[in-house]
């Protein structure tokens, strides 16, 4: 039963933090969209925290390039377990329209885990708000 | 009775010439601390018979009141002959005045002896004795590796420890003297020699800076002393007699307030009230110690004793309001430049006045629960005071600096100290420790009082904020691992121990503490004012639940200990830097790679309660303040 | 009061206190979410976040941070059981105090300089609403010759009528405490831009959770000292908090975040002045 307390409260307060990773801003303009009260997503408890400290959802837009994957890196092992990677967009997938670039080094799994890869370019908000409840899926795997 | 005086005031008179002539470190030492145990042992013993009074006629075979008289000549000739010396005609002034006053006194005024008792000793000289006895001893105690420390420091080829220990040792008999002088002259006398002791001791490293600010010492105390001794020909022209006991309880007339009225400003001198705190933040230059036991602990007690003492011939007068008034605005404004300091030790000395201040609010109140509030004050306030004088002394030595900045992440340098000076801290400002019952009983007691007390909830909230940043500075560094231990001189450990327990433990028997050694001050004027059931303090209009708390915050305590035992095996994260921390804590990744150091400083606000912004006005306030205080007396 | 009273009220206080302070923080959510035409997060939404957060992994930037966050708990406990327990007003309030030094002080602990600044904004608040605190117990106990609570409950006449501009000081020193705008400066419940997360940035997971559920204590304790303003009968108490609180979430979407300067010149000069007069009609009668 306390298990399933917890997993019930991991699942309506996904806190989330939100890393513009080298975006077109593309992207990111739709995750923010998604915070404002149209989208109302603090309907599901998620409320964007901007803070890796207090957060379990980590937002990832665009590509990773050689300069900020050490970026990347910190910020995600700052942020306490358990916690969710949600890659957004093509660049944040695969590199995107970038890819070719010479200081790309890729998508965002190729620095940390990723647990959802939402596509689009940019993705839009119905498909990130989707991305995250997908993610949220991920607490009935965690065993502690 | 008759030998445990002696021991108090002579011993350490006769202990500091040996001090002076011995050329060893060793048998110094060893005469510093028997002379210390000594008087621990002495001032417990007094606790039993007091309280006491008596008359001796001779001491060591020559007839007391000659020896006396001699002495006191022989130390206004010194701060005459330092005052030429230095070049100051302020001193010269005031030394010339005191003597020929004290002349006049003694040959002109006075036909007879008329003084009995000579030494009177009341549960307000015991508390006095008990805190001159056992904290100063400690601080001595810890001068011991202090002061060689410092001489190796300074690389002096001639020793001038002789000198230092001599003069300290002198000083705590002085106090003692003070304290249980019932005999105006006495009183006096003692007085203009802790004077001179306050002078040679922040003179003692003989640099420019220390002698200037030596001689600002002198001119200020010597000002205390000629308006002591104008104080005294008043009054033995209205009543005839320099009698502490008869001038307390003689019925007022006449001129009667003015001596009175100069006796509260001499110990506003003597406390470094406003407008003269210039002299004790001076004295911050002399080596730590001194200003634990002089700046800090004792001699700035003088005044607020000497105040407590008149208390009960002020009650109910204008003077007694205006010593209130004063007394708060002093609480506040010094706590408010204490904001604006980020050197450490002049936190600490303006912090010292600012509660000088509260002190004398509560004599100024007078009433029972101001008085009880204003004597906790003074016992918690010399024993954190020390102790945290203490600290920042070991911590100076160890990393030559005494800013606050400096001192951040000291715990991960010198863990043990930086703990000990926390704790100091939290005694300062929290329940339920003695310095805040003190100032609730003062807050509580000055309610009537209304502008006392908004200057009153005004200065406690800025005292707050400038102990809180120093604890928290002091922490401030990535830390979960094992626990460091440090090396220190055992005396070192001793007597910061010591000190930290006492206030600390003190704090929880403080209800037993009060109906031992308080409640026998109050005489008939005053009400006595809490009730202790259970080790809870009462009045009909509030309680402060002393014992019960202490177990909820031991409890808290051991709490939050395993806490931390329990974090220390917790995932150590570096602290938040936009993502771009290094490996080294406290750094980030710059411009072209590079790492740059982030730095965050406190705020002091300096724009506020900057030294030179507020300092003109709040001597300005000070001065109209104590013109009041005279005019109203006259 | 016997002494198995007492004993039910303490653990009345202790237990009540956080489940109180959480749902009054999940209607305030869904409030402030209905003023910006939003639907808002479910009533229980606080206690999810705390349950959440308490579950998380246990890191840490400095082991005192624990030491800090469980004092600053502990010290907000007891002063909602001291206030359950009618005891006196002042020592509540040096009590309470001391946890939000705690917690100042485990700001400190950290090199964040967002936590620092936080830290330090922090203090300053405290700066601007202790003193004012302080003048409104003064104003209670010049009224009903008591420190303590129990004689406020005794007190025959609402004591908003002969405080009511102490009334609103209070509600100066409430808004600090809540987090509210525009004093919302050392941190809030949304992300600050310039500040991240202020005093409570690199505290993370339990210890949060912790700090939260001590932050609960604290606003309970805050509306308690408001209802004795209509101590009379239990319906007063409860319009009067009720107004109250929705007043603080009113004045919080409609302000704007100030500076500290602002804050401080502005709340010492009104509150000073209004509790000045207030207190001296009190002084006259
Ligand atoms: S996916 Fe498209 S919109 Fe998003 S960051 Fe890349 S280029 Fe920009």
């Amino acid at each position: 039963m306390f298990k399933k307390l917890i997993r019930n409260s991991r699942m309506k307060s996904p806190w989330l933090l939100h890393f513009d990773c080298g975006s077109c801003n593309g992207c990111d303009i739709e995750v923010l969209a998604c915070l404002t009260p149209v989208y109302d997503v603090e309907r599901f408890g998620i409320i964007n925290v901007g803070n890796p400290m207090h957060a379990d959802l980590f937002l990832v837009t665009g590509t990773v390039n050689s300069r900020n994957s050490m970026v990347l890196r910190n910020l995600y092992e700052q942020m306490p377990n358990p916690k969710i990677v949600v890659a957004i967009g093509s660049c944040g997938l695969s590199g995107g329209i970038f890819r070719e670039a010479y200081n790309v080094v890729g998508g965002v799994d190729k620095i940390i885990p990723v647990d959802v890869y939402v596509p689009g370019c940019p993705a839009k908000p119905e498909a990130i708000i989707d991305g995250v409840v997908t993610g949220l899926q991920k607490y009935d795997r965690i065993v502690n | 009775m008759e030998k445990l005086t002696f021991i108090l005031i002579v011993l350490p008179f006769l202990s500091a010439i040996f001090c002076y002539i011995t050329p060893y470190r060793k048998i110094r030492s060893s005469i510093v601390m028997a002379t210390a145990f000594l008087l621990i042992m002495s001032s417990l013993m007094l606790i039993r018979i007091t309280p006491f009074s008596f008359s001796p006629i001779t001491v060591l075979g020559a007839d007391i009141h000659h020896i006396v008289l001699i002495l006191d000549f022989l130390i206004l000739f010194l701060i005459f002959y330092f005052g030429i010396k230095h070049h100051h005609l302020l001193i010269i002034i005031f030394a010339i005045l005191q003597i020929v006053l004290l002349g006049y006194l003694e040959y002109f005024m006075i036909k007879e002896q008329t003084v009995s008792p000579i030494f009177y000793c009341d549960s307000l000289s015991l508390i006095m004795i008990l805190i001159i006895s056992i904290v100063g001893s400690i601080i001595c105690i810890q001068s011991i590796p202090y002061m060689k420390n410092h001489e190796e420091h300074l690389g002096l080829r001639i020793s001038r420890e002789p000198r230092f220990f001599g003069v300290m040792l002198l000083f705590l008999g002085a106090m003692n003297g003070l304290v249980l002088s019932n005999d105006l002259l006495f009183l006096y006398f003692f007085f203009e020699i802790t004077t001179l002791c306050s002078f040679l001791l922040i003179g003692h490293d003989n640099t420019e800076r220390t002698i200037r600010n030596a001689v600002r010492a002198l001119w200020m105390n010597s000002l205390g002393g000629a308006l002591f001794i104008i104080a005294l020909v008043i009054l033995n022209s209205q009543i005839g007699a320099l009698d502490m006991q008869k001038i307390i309880h003689t019925p007022k007339a006449g001129l009667w307030f003015l001596p009175i009225a100069l006796l509260c400003f001499a110990a506003f001198t003597k406390s470094a009230q406003f407008p003269f705190q210039s002299w004790l933040l001076g004295a911050m230059v002399a080596p730590t110690p001194v200003s634990a036991l002089l700046h800090s602990s004792t001699m700035v007690k003088i005044g607020v004793y000497l105040v407590l003492r008149l208390g009960p011939a002020i009650q109910g007068t204008f003077l007694t309001h205006c010593v209130a008034i004063f007394g708060a605005f002093t609480f506040l404004a010094a706590a408010a430049l204490a904001v604006g300091q980020s050197n450490g030790k002049k936190v600490l000395a303006y912090s010292t006045i600012s509660n000088l201040g509260l002190i004398f609010a509560c004599a100024g109140i007078n009433s029972s629960a101001a008085i009880t509030a204003g004597i906790l004050l003074i016992i918690f306030h010399a024993i954190t005071k020390a102790l945290l004088f203490l600290c920042v002394g070991v911590i100076e030595q160890h990393i030559e600096s005494r800013d606050i900045e400096d001192m951040r992440g000291l715990y991960s340098k010198m863990p043990v100290t930086a703990l000990i000076t926390v704790i100091g801290v939290i005694t300062m400002i929290m329940p339920p420790f003695g310095l805040l019952l003190g100032k609730w009983m003062a807050i509580e007691a000055a309610s009537r009082n209304i502008i006392v007390i908004i200057v009153l909830a005004l200065g406690s909230a800025l005292t707050v904020m400038y102990w809180a940043r120093w604890a928290g500075i002091l922490m401030s560094d990535p830390f979960a691992g094992k626990f460091k231990t440090e090396k220190q001189p055992i005396l070192t450990w001793v007597s910061l121990v010591s000190l930290c327990l006492g206030a600390t433990l003190l704090s929880m028997i403080s209800p037993w503490l009060y109906s031992w050694m308080i409640i026998p001050i109050f005489n008939e004027k005053y009400l006595q004012s809490y009730i202790v059931t259970r080790g809870i303090l009462e009045n009909p209009s509030g309680s402060f639940a002393v014992i019960p708390l202490s177990i909820l915050a031991l409890i808290g305590f051991f709490v939050s200990v395993l806490a931390v035992r329990k974090a220390l095996r917790a995932r150590v994260v570096p602290p938040y830097l936009s993502g771009v921390q290094l490996s080294e804590p406290g750094t980030f990744l710059g411009p072209m790679n590079q790492p740059v150091k982030a730095e965050a400083k406190n705020y002091y606000l300096s724009s506020i309660f900057g030294e030179q912004r507020l300092t003109i006005w709040v001597n300005l306030v000070a001065m109209v303040l104590i013109t009041m205080l005279i005019g109203g007396a006259l | 009061m016997s002494m198995s009273m007492q004993i039910l009220l303490v653990v009345l206080g202790v237990v009540a206190g956080p489940l109180i302070g959480g749902l009054i923080g999940g209607l305030d959510r869904i409030i402030t979410a209905r003023f910006q035409s939003r639907v808002g997060p479910p009533v229980l939404q606080p206690f999810y976040d705390v349950n959440k957060l308490l579950a998380k992994e246990y890191t840490v930037v400095n082991a005192w941070q624990a030491f800090c966050a469980y004092s600053y708990l502990a010290a907000s406990m007891i002063s909602v059981a001291l206030f359950f327990l009618q005891s006196d007003m002042l020592v509540i309030y040096f009590v309470q105090a001391v946890g939000a030094i705690f917690l100042v002080v485990g700001a400190l602990s950290s090199t964040s300089p967002y936590s620092q600044i936080g830290a330090h904004r922090e203090l300053l608040q405290m700066l601007a609403y202790e003193p004012l605190l302080v003048l409104v117990i003064i104003g209670i106990y010049i009224e009903t010759g008591s420190f303590k609570i129990s004689a406020v409950y005794s007190w025959d006449k609402p004591l908003l009528l002969k405080l009511p501009f102490l009334f609103v000081v209070l509600g100066y020193a409430l808004t600090i405490k809540l987090r509210k705008s525009p004093f919302d400066l050392s941190t809030s419940h949304h992300a600050h831009q310039e500040l991240v997360k202020g005093v409570t940035t690199d505290y993370s997971g339990p210890l949060l959770g912790l700090i939260e559920i001590a932050h609960w204590y604290d606003v309970v304790l805050f509306l308690c000292f408001c209802s004795l303003f209509w101590a009379t009968n239990i319906a007063g108490m409860i319009i009067l908090i009720s107004i109250t609180y929705f007043l603080e979430i009113l004045i919080d979407n409609v302000s704007a975040r100030m500076t500290w300067r602002w804050m401080l010149g502005n709340v010492w000069a009104i509150g000073l002045t209004l509790s000045l007069v207030n207190l001296i009609w009190l002084y006259q009668q």
